[in-house]
């Protein structure tokens, strides 16, 4: 597996097949059910598969239809309790791709808790991990996850360690897969490093590619919403371009570029318009001018209100940001989102919420809007300037430029775990509403470029009567949160 | 330090962390950073913090309490014996808290806290809990011991 002490070897090259053959027998030696993956059996199912359960085709076919389909996110401890979740969101929730979330202990490969885990929920009758134990229950038993539903299914797994999960669902006939080498390695780790998080994604691009190679598309996607913490819209598509071109090079081609929203129409739409556009331009730079990537907006990251009337407004408006800025998919949340893991019902109630948004705003669109274009020419002039530098300390390769951008901090992500992420710039949101950059740290962002943020900053710090400082930035995490009364009261009640 | 003074925050060690495979480190950075401004000493392990690390933290650090944060749901598995972890390495009598999402979904609370506190936690917050909250019921729970948890070994 990728070490520390081989940064010097990494490189966005394709892994040669006869490499990746011997690395796939390491891996899938590392758990029993490892043993189980046939790539030639698990090729014949998903081609037997109807295309309207192929995430691949769905989501070309969404764009070719101009859709904006729903996907919630959702995964259970026991293979029971996530059968019954599946058929509900299909079912009850309309929903368009259909989710399986895995547990966090599946997530950094501690399979024996994650045992520990199913046991326990067998146990006492309720979930105990927060997702579904994949690896533990293996290709067959998992495969009646797909069989049991009528629409494409997606692995989400929070994990800079994809290698193991991704062989599983695969093989076990999931089309689409969430994750990338730098967003989930700077977001989702503590000590692993951005090199071998990228070679681990390299793994799973790899053997993406080669399902290409025998004939099956499968969906792969980045999360550019890394943190999920006020991450402004340049930083998500400087590290989904990065991303990107790394897929590129180990063969995939239908990779989707997923974006946090900002809770911002003009500067949601905007973002989705320019993530798409960089990512064919940087790919076209590159040489790589037949890949596919729609772009999917994300219901808020942050922290959420528990109050249900609130949560409900944000799952609403969701939608509508996602269809009016032309979004391909809409990652869907719940008025559970507060407390940690929606009930099917609420989860359901979340898919349905968002799709009747998408509905009324399904003619929508920004386009003419004059400030809808100064906020792309803006994501532009900020996202550029970052992507270029990092390239070029790569010498054009996007793997070692990506490493070493991260360790000087011309890259950086906003409240990462990653140690080896310096995670000191600091966003906020400005007095329109918009997520801005209160400090851009070692980021190379043109002064005028900084010079808008300033000024949307200071006017909210003295709309607000407080210090221009880095509380602007603490206090904007917990904004959405907060109640009606401190966000909006009557203003003209006696004293 | 007079032992009929309530104990100064500077001379109280807190230690800070994300228990288990959970990257939640958002709020916790955030609890670190007040209680260092609070004027507290303050030992951050940051994300995915694995239970034996907090009480190995606590005895090289000699703390006064652990602040354990879980918002990913499987919090009630990470923390089972968290406690007899503590006493096992000799922290008998060190302040524990714990806050976040701590069960998967929504389910009552008084369940939840009850659950935690039998697993040995002082006090258990719910999310959302703001860090001045959390600092006048640390300075309460100190005043009532009239002392840190424990004797500064070593120093």
């Amino acid at each position: 597996m990728g070490s520390k002490t081989d940064d010097v070897t990494l490189s966005a090259a394709a892994i040669p097949a006869d490499d990746f053959a011997a690395m796939r027998a390491e891996n899938l030696a590392r758990w029993p059910t490892g043993a189980e993956v046939d790539l030639e059996e698990a090729v014949e199912f998903h081609k037997s598969l109807p295309e309207h359960k192929q995430l691949g085709w769905v989501m070309r076919q969404a764009v070719r239809e101009g859709r904006c389909l729903t996907q919630p996110r959702g995964g259970f401890g026991t293979l029971e309790l996530q059968l019954e979740l599946m058929r509900a969101l299909d079912r009850d929730g309309m929903a368009d791709i259909v989710p399986t979330t895995t547990d966090s202990y599946t997530r950094n490969e501690q399979w024996t808790q994650a045992e520990t885990g199913i046991e326990e929920s067998k146990r006492q009758g309720r979930s105990m991990l927060n997702g579904f134990p994949m690896v533990n229950y293996g290709p067959r038993e998992t495969r009646k996850l797909i069989e049991a539903i009528g629409k494409p299914a997606i692995v989400l797994s929070g994990t800079a360690m994809p290698r193991l999960t991704c062989e599983i669902g695969f093989a076990a006939g999931y089309s689409g897969y969430l994750g990338s080498g730098i967003a989930y390695t700077t977001s989702y780790t503590k000590n692993t490093s951005i090199a071998e998080g990228i070679r681990n994604y390299q793994y799973l691009d790899r053997l993406a590619a080669l399902y290409l190679e025998h004939g099956v598309e499968l969906h792969r996607r980045q999360p550019g919403f890394l943190t999920g913490t006020n991450v402004p819209p340049s930083i998500a598509i400087t590290v989904a371009v990065l991303d990107t071109l790394l897929a590129a090079g180990q063969g995939v081609r239908n990779y989707g570029l997923e974006l946090g929203q900002t809770l911002h129409l003009i500067q949601d739409s905007a973002a989705i318009r320019v993530c798409g556009e960089l990512a064919q331009e940087y790919l076209a730079a590159a040489g790589f001018d037949d890949m596919f990537t729609p772009v999917t907006s994300l219901h808020w990251m942050g922290a959420w209100p528990q109050d249900d009337a609130q949560a409900a407004a944000l799952v609403s408006y969701g939608g509508t940001l996602a269809a009016v800025g032309g979004a391909v998919s809409v990652t869907t949340k719940s008025t559970h989102e507060a407390y940690g893991i929606p009930t099917p019902e609420a989860n359901a109630e979340g898919l349905r919420t968002t799709r009747m948004a998408i509905y009324l705003a399904r003619h929508i669109r920004l386009d003419d809007l004059p400030e809808f274009k100064a906020e792309v020419d803006l994501i532009r002039r900020e996202a550029k300037p970052v992507i270029d530098k990092v390239l070029e300390m790569g010498d054009g390769d996007a793997a070692q430029g990506a490493v070493k951008a991260l360790e000087a901090g011309v890259l950086d992500i906003p409240w990462s775990p990653n140690r080896f992420v310096k995670s000191r710039v600091m966003p906020a949101r400005d007095a329109d509403g918009y997520l801005r950059i209160y400090d851009p740290a070692d980021m190379p962002i043109p002064k005028d470029v900084m010079a808008v943020h300033e000024e949307g900053l200071k006017k909210r710090a003295e709309a607000e009567g407080v210090a221009y400082d880095r509380d602007l930035a603490v206090k904007s995490v917990y904004e959405i949160s907060e109640p009606l009364d401190r966000l909006l009261p009557f203003p003209w009640a006696a004293e | 330090m007079n032992t009929d003074e309530n104990p100064k925050r500077g001379d109280i060690t807190l230690v800070t962390g994300v228990i288990g495979a959970d990257t939640h480190i958002v709020g916790n950075r955030i609890l670190s950073l007040g209680l260092e401004e609070a004027g507290f000493k303050v030992v951050t392990l940051g994300a995915l913090t694995p239970a034996d690390e907090f009480v190995k933290a606590a005895l090289e650090t000699a703390a006064d309490g652990i602040m354990v944060s879980s918002l990913y749901g499987q919090g009630e598995l990470d923390c089972r014996g968290f406690r007899d972890l503590c006493i096992e390495a000799g922290l008998e009598g060190i302040l524990l808290y714990i806050g976040g999402n701590l069960v998967v979904g929504k389910q009552d609370w008084d369940s939840v806290e009850k659950r935690y506190k039998e697993m040995g936690f002082d006090r258990v917050f719910a999310n959302g809990t703001r860090v001045e909250e959390v600092v006048e019921i640390l300075d309460k729970d100190f005043a009532a011991r009239k002392k840190p948890a424990r004797k500064k070994a070593g120093t």
